[in-house]
């Protein structure tokens, strides 16, 4: 009974399926070229544009909509001094020149705040809301309260606020300590606030937008911000640094993270790139094809009685339960009792008591009763029904 | 190209050096191009892969459940020695290993590697590439490519049942003139006269012959011979559903594994196709009939001819019906009755035992095997074979619970259709074989024994 082992024929070779660099070449141009003409495409839309640098926020060397230039160069025309500084060291320098002269304060995240506040003049503040308690002392904010930015009339004697009218302002609810100017109200206190304190003269706004080159020529705007800082003959602008300052940190030396470690720390993390690049490769490199195989389905073949099985449990479907079980009793018995296929219940029953010895009505209610009232009386039906069947093959 | 490992662990003490270095930048830039000049040096000198030749010998046959040796040559043309690994690539069932293997095939010579294949299922199963990864002198970096390397297995069906035939050809013995107990009567026909020995039965003494010869002379009788027995292989969804437990346990791992529709949580899938084990039933009386002198014809039909297997010899009849049963899988599509009883028809011209092996479900066989029936049973002795499941017999005797007596009601249910799919047959004169998986092919056997013991073929 041994199957056939055919010999079997040696083979004609074989045939080299990697691709060489001509097939390679043929099948990625398209890509080569597509990814070109994407390349061509953002180097040229980055050469026309006028300006690559992001807009500043009340800059006064920024043109764009955010903005200031249109300011400055309205002071510029009136003959003040515009220093524009990005530093408090720079601001302390420009305060250290004589005359008289005005700190704007737009910004001071990267700036420290006590310096700040140690320079000498009047000081308008615009910006750098969270460091308030230092630069206006005295000044008290009202917490979790902003005012929408909208046209508002002056309401209060300030001569730049009364000559301006009504002026596009909002943001911060501030009250001024005593003696303190309070205009534009806004819900329980005012948007711009002014007061004297060491004999320096302090000017809180509760927003900025006023200043901007898109809101400049609205309401009164240009001219209060024009009366607020064209007051001196020179204004010390201070924004945010063009390139944060990162890692600086506020000691002594004003050492920066990158000046405490050692030089050749970048040079290593470079090298790592490049083990983890060789690695990546290393281990990306699959040694041949993955290879697919199409299986044949798994499925068993009582699945069917298994669900039918569910589907009673889950319906408690005692009747038909209890139906399936006599019917298959009875289909059993009938030939071992030696009674053809068109025996009657009654003479099956009869059957039954007599081979078994059982009470003929216990029997007939078993085999042809009314269905099980609950669970249990099903599983004593399922057990009556085996030794019933039990009895009639042992006797 | 490939790189190494070792290229990583030189590009990680790169990271060491240009740490410690004076001048890191320098250090980076010579790590670098030192790494660089070595990666291109073992490139250069890394042998050639898309010159290497292969060839292949081994094993073209294997039954399910052996395992097949496969040879592969590698002979290698170029300049340079091709050191590093070959990975022979066979689909998962196949059960390749290694998986992959060294090589060192110096220039101008061949070397000779061994795949051993255990497949876990049956089929034609082909190598898909041969892939070689030739590293360069210093093992950092290499060549690699992929051959097209022709070679397929044919997993054969394993024929388990093979056990049983020794008995009932000691059976069929019986039946046939050269066992001393002689059964005489329908079923067996005239053989041939010879001098009467003693123990031979009186009754047969052919006392026409001995008055024209002075010896007593005895007929001595054999069952019908030659006549044809034509098997019909149901391969329609029928078939697919798996029953019992895989004897080649392999095989029901992988068929458990390979499932995605089977849930984490769920057992195993044990088992075997229906199909599989009425292939290892017809095998079994394929071997008997032929060893019987009958001739055996083999189909196979869902919706179309899947197989067929007509006028083999004695000898080669085994061989070619494993051949044709081999790729054949369970198609998930209602097997078409019609069709197949047509084709059956047009095959078989003259009276023939017709074995239909398929599922004795009641639904499947009401709409579609009953109506056309007569049709097949009129011309043809007609015997249904189906293979029982084990499973069902056993949720219908378990009755502990209410949840298990639910479940018992409906094995009772299924149980119920098919004694009663079974009760229908048989008045239309078909004879029926309902067993579990193990035992279906020696009822199958038994059965055609019984047959022509009646003389019924």
């Amino acid at each position: 009974m041994s199957l056939d082992m055919r010999p079997a024929p040696e083979t004609a070779g074989s045939r080299s399926t990697s691709p060489t660099a001509r097939s390679t070449w043929r099948a990625s141009r398209g890509i080569v070229v597509f990814g070109l003409i994407i390349v061509a495409a953002a180097v040229f839309t980055v050469l026309i544009r006028p300006d690559g640098r992001e807009s500043r926020r009340l800059d006064p060397a920024d043109s764009s909509l955010a903005g200031s230039m249109a300011l400055a160069e309205l002071l510029r025309d009136r003959g003040v001094t515009v220093d524009r500084v990005d530093s408090a060291q720079a601001a302390y320098d420009k305060s250290l020149d004589a005359g008289d002269r005005l700190l704007l304060i737009t910004d001071t995240l990267f700036v420290d705040e006590r310096r700040l506040a140690d320079i000498q003049g009047d000081r308008i503040i615009v910006g750098g809301y969270s460091d308030l308690d230092v630069l206006a002392p005295g000044l008290r904010v009202q917490p979790g309260q902003s005012s929408r930015e909208r046209s508002r009339d002056p309401g209060c004697d300030l001569p730049a606020a009364k000559a301006a009218g009504s002026v596009h302002i909002g943001g911060l609810v501030m009250n001024g300590p005593q003696g303190a100017v309070g205009c534009y109200p806004a819900g329980e206190g005012s948007s711009l606030v002014s007061y004297t304190e060491a004999s320096r003269t302090i000017t809180v706004v509760g927003s900025s937008g006023f200043m901007t080159n898109q809101r400049l020529a609205e309401d009164g705007n240009a001219a209060l911000a024009l009366d607020l800082l064209g007051s001196a003959k020179a204004v010390t602008w201070l924004v945010a640094p063009d390139e944060p300052p990162v890692g600086t940190l506020p000691g002594e030396d004003g050492e920066s993270l990158y000046g405490l470690m050692p030089e050749s720390i970048p040079w290593a993390v470079w090298m790592s790139v490049i083990t983890v690049l060789l690695v990546a490769f290393w281990r990306g490199r699959r040694l041949g094809p993955v290879v697919v195989e199409r299986l044949p389905v798994v499925v068993r073949a009582a699945e069917t009685v298994e669900g039918r099985g569910r589907l009673y449990r889950s319906r408690r479907a005692r009747e038909r339960a209890a139906d399936s079980l006599r019917a298959g009793t009875v289909d059993r018995l009938t030939p071992r009792l030696g009674l053809g296929s068109g025996a009657g219940r009654q003479e099956l029953v009869a059957a039954v008591a007599v081979r078994t010895g059982q009470d003929a009505q216990q029997v007939g209610a078993a085999l042809y009763g009314p269905p099980p009232a609950d669970d249990a009386a099903l599983v004593a039906l399922a057990g009556y029904l085996d030794v019933i069947e039990r009895n009639v093959s042992e006797h | 190209m490939v790189l190494t490992g070792r290229a990583g662990l030189v590009a990680a003490i790169g990271v060491v050096v240009v740490l410690l270095a004076p001048q890191p930048g320098a250090a980076l830039a010579g790590v670098c191009l030192l790494l660089l000049a070595a990666i291109i040096l073992d490139l250069v000198f890394a042998g050639a892969v898309r010159p290497l030749r292969l060839h292949r010998s081994g094993d073209r046959l294997v039954r399910l459940g052996g395992q097949a040796t496969v040879e592969l040559v590698v002979e290698n043309p170029g300049r340079r020695r091709v050191r590093g690994v070959l990975r022979d690539a066979w689909p998962p069932s196949a059960g390749a290993s290694p998986r992959s293997q060294k090589l060192d095939v110096p220039a101008g010579e061949r070397r000779r590697l061994v795949v051993t294949l255990t497949p876990t299922r049956r089929g034609d199963r082909a190598s898909v590439a041969v892939t070689v990864r030739s590293l360069g002198p210093l093992g950092l970096a290499g060549r690699q490519g992929s051959h097209s390397s022709p070679w397929g297995v044919r997993v054969l069906p394993p024929f388990l049942s093979r056990k049983h035939l020794p008995s009932r050809l000691a059976r069929l013995r019986e039946l046939d003139g050269q066992h001393p107990a002689l059964v005489r009567g329908q079923g067996t026909e005239f053989d041939s006269l010879r001098e009467y020995v003693v123990g031979d039965d009186v009754r047969s003494i052919d006392w026409r012959a001995t008055a024209r010869r002075h010896d007593v002379v005895v007929r001595t009788w054999r069952p019908e011979r030659d006549r044809r027995v034509l098997i019909v292989l149901d391969t329609g969804r029928t078939s697919a559903g798996r029953v019992g437990d895989a004897p080649i346990p392999l095989a029901g791992a992988a068929a458990s594994g390979g499932g995605l529709l089977v849930r984490p949580d769920a057992r195993p899938v044990p088992g075997w196709p229906r199909l599989d084990w009425s292939m290892d039933a017809a095998l079994l009386l394929a071997a008997l009939a032929a060893r019987a002198g009958d001739q055996v014809d083999f189909l196979a039909y869902d919706r179309a001819v899947r197989a067929w297997v007509a006028g083999a010899s004695r000898t080669e009849l085994l061989a070619s019906l494993v051949n044709s049963m081999a790729p054949i899988e369970a198609e998930l599509i209602e097997a078409d009755s019609q069709g197949m009883v047509a084709a059956v028809l047009s095959r078989a011209k003259r009276r023939c035992l017709v074995v239909l092996l398929t599922d004795l479900n009641p639904a499947a066989l009401d709409e579609g095997l009953m109506p056309v029936l007569p049709q097949l049973s009129s011309r043809h002795l007609v015997l249904v074979a189906g293979v029982s499941d084990p499973r069902v017999a056993a949720m219908a005797a378990r009755k502990g619970t209410a949840e298990e007596v639910y479940d018992a009601a409906a094995a009772e249910q299924a149980q119920l259709g098919r004694r009663r799919i079974t009760a229908r047959l048989r008045r239309h004169g078909v004879e029926v074989v309902d067993a579990p998986p193990e035992d279906i092919a020696p009822a199958l056997a038994d059965a055609y024994l019984a047959l022509k013991a009646a003389g019924r073929l």
